[in-house]
């Protein structure tokens, strides 16, 4: 019993822990333009697939060039580390795409929110021609874990390493990037762009250096994100970033815009809440998320730890 | 390809009052759900063993699915209108999201499959025309008509400064109200339709895609008049058909139409400048 309930708590925890990378990486955008890059879900699954090709796995019949893959497949834990930072560089070319343009035009904020969606559409349809729509699972061997078993026991209970991993990389990439973003002089300079682009810029920091550089570490997020759940589970289909962009859109809200520390907290609570939902129920733990998103943005819509802003005139 | 235009209208009311509602695709899945229950469950509507189906039952579908829709905004609005810009958002892609998790596991409306051989009450799909057109034509009409009324100057004075149309005394509350339960009736009165019109229904057909693609209706067209949504409907349904022959990547240029769009012309294809040009470039052309 005890041992069922940490299992289902582990699991809880580790799907958290991605979905708080997810809502980071909205957090990082939101704060410095005060817009949601909609292409996040999207980043998400070229983030599956760069880690799916770079560990050697190979295109199926239905893509583009079947059969094609890297001769040799690298170790999992390099592979993951070069699709975050492919996924951080698309990020990059979706803000040169679809939120440079408008900005520089001054342009009604919202507009940012299609052309975001756009840039998410045309990516998933491009990985959907490339590797075509079927489902991928990962090579699954020991030597794809760095050595390690596939299973552990911790007090009685029989916990996949996989998942324990999934928790202590997105546990250490939050970790690292709160620090960076509270410590470091880049960190520091790209708050000061969150507070007051002009003021900033005034000051004399790069401000389109720094925006640049949230939607790399935006997208390089998502892209961890989606890497480590491709290897967890597997690669349903170039549409499976798409629903965890949503659910990080949900813990974004429970955890309140722009907050750090609340994108971590929500991304834990709603994992840990989903995990609770007993599997007789669980068609509808899909709606979980979006029944809680609901209910904080009628009850405290500045979020559980987000600060209440009021509106000037 | 009207079914597309009437979505965008849905799509258009309340943004005309300035509110950015993703919700018009729960409201369409509202609408279509109970159309294809109501005519393959209740014999009473008249429904034939051959797949037939009477008109005037068709017609009380179309009422019924916009009155259900609209119920549900009614609720929903109340709750949902006290957020703003981004927020109302989210919280209406949610609706959809809870809305598509609910139609798929209730245990009367078919699961994944969804519900299929409803009914038919024309022969060819040319029938659809008429219904489709005349509820086009109803919409643009009221919409028309709410340019010179009370209410669509309110929805265009909350467009504009929320805050100074409260400070007039103008009931914003009420009038982003009616907008969101206008924009829900046409929705679930199009679902109704398109229920009968594709022949099986199920939870896919009010997903998060549709929330995109029916903004982009809007986007592409115009929100300014209600024209634009009805061009931006009709031209983005029509266009994965004409790009039919280049197979895989339309999609691939669906999106970029989507991204391409506010980019290169923000305010839509159909501006109130361009129709004033329009109107005098006709008057000039009468001799």
């Amino acid at each position: 019993m005890i041992e069922a309930l940490l299992q289902t708590l582990l699991n809880g925890a580790a799907s958290g822990g991605v979905y708080a990378l997810v809502a980071l990486g909205y957090t990082l955008v939101f704060s410095v333009l005060g817009v949601i890059n909609f292409a996040q879900g999207a980043l998400f699954s070229v983030g599956g697939y760069l880690t799916f090709l770079l560990m050697g796995g190979k295109i199926g019949v239905n893509g583009a060039l079947p059969g094609w893959g890297l001769p040799e497949g690298l170790p999992f834990w390099l592979a993951l580390l070069l699709a975050a930072a492919g996924s951080g560089l698309v990020g990059l070319l979706v803000e040169r795409l679809a939120f440079a343009p408008l900005r520089r035009r001054n342009a009604e904020p919202l507009l940012a929110l299609i052309t975001s969606l756009g840039a998410g559409v045309v990516l998933v349809n491009l990985l959907q021609l490339l590797m075509g729509a079927e489902g991928y699972a990962f090579p699954q061997s020991t030597d794809a874990l760095a050595g390690l078993p596939d299973v552990l026991m911790i007090g009685g209970a029989r916990i996949r390493t996989i998942q324990l991993l999934l928790l202590l990389i997105s546990a250490a990439a939050v970790l690292v990037l709160s620090l960076w973003l509270e410590r470091s002089k880049g960190g520091r300079a790209l708050r000061a762009v969150a507070e007051d682009a002009t003021t900033a810029q005034l000051l004399g920091i790069h401000s389109e250096a720094m925006v640049r550089l949230a939607f790399f570490l935006s997208g390089g997020l998502a892209g961890l994100g989606g890497g480590l759940i491709g290897v967890s589970v597997s690669l349903p289909g170039p549409y499976f970033g798409i629903g965890y962009g949503l659910k990080g859109l949900a813990v974004l809200v429970l955890g309140g815009l722009g907050s750090v520390p609340g994108a971590i907290a929500g991304g834990l609570l709603m994992g840990l809440a989903e995990a609770l939902v007993p599997s007789s129920a669980s068609g509808w733990r899909d709606a979980l998320a979006f029944a809680i998103l609901f209910g904080v943005l009628l009850l405290r819509p500045s979020g559980l730890l987000g600060r209440r802003t009021v509106e000037k005139v | 390809m009207l079914l597309g235009a009437l979505l965008g209208l849905s799509v258009y009311l309340p943004l005309a009052a300035g509110q950015l509602s993703l919700a018009t695709p729960a409201f369409y899945a509202v609408g279509g759900t109970l159309a294809a229950l109501l005519s393959t469950r209740w014999s009473a509507l008249g429904a034939t063993a051959s797949g037939g189906f009477p008109v005037p039952s068709l017609l009380l579908e179309l009422v019924l699915g916009g009155l259900l829709a609209g119920l549900l905004a009614l609720l929903v609005g109340r709750l949902v209108l006290r957020l703003q810009g981004i927020y109302l958002a989210i919280a209406t892609i949610a609706l959809v999201e809870i809305v598509r998790v609910a139609i798929l596991n209730l245990p009367f409306t078919g699961g994944a499959v969804g519900i299929f051989a409803i009914p038919q009450p024309f022969a060819t799909a040319a029938g659809y025309l008429l219904p489709a057109l005349a509820l086009l034509a109803l919409a643009g009409w009221v919409c028309q008509r709410l340019e010179g009324m009370p209410l669509g100057r309110a929805m265009a004075a909350i467009r504009d400064d929320e805050l100074a149309a409260r400070c007039m005394g103008i009931d914003t509350t009420g009038a982003k109200l009616t907008a969101f339960v206008l924009s829900a009736v046409l929705a679930g009165s199009t679902g109704a339709l398109a229920a009968h019109f594709l022949n099986t229904w199920n939870a896919r057909q009010g997903s998060f895609d549709a929330s995109i693609t029916t903004l982009a209706f809007v986007i592409l067209g115009g929100s300014r008049t209600w024209l634009g949504p009805v061009v931006g409907g009709l031209l983005l349904t029509a266009l994965p058909e004409l790009l039919r022959p280049v197979g895989d990547v339309r999609l691939v240029l669906f999106g970029l139409v989507i991204l391409l769009g506010p980019v290169l012309a923000p305010q839509g294809l159909i501006t109130p400048g361009l129709l004033e040009r329009l109107g005098r470039w006709g008057e000039g052309g009468k001799p």
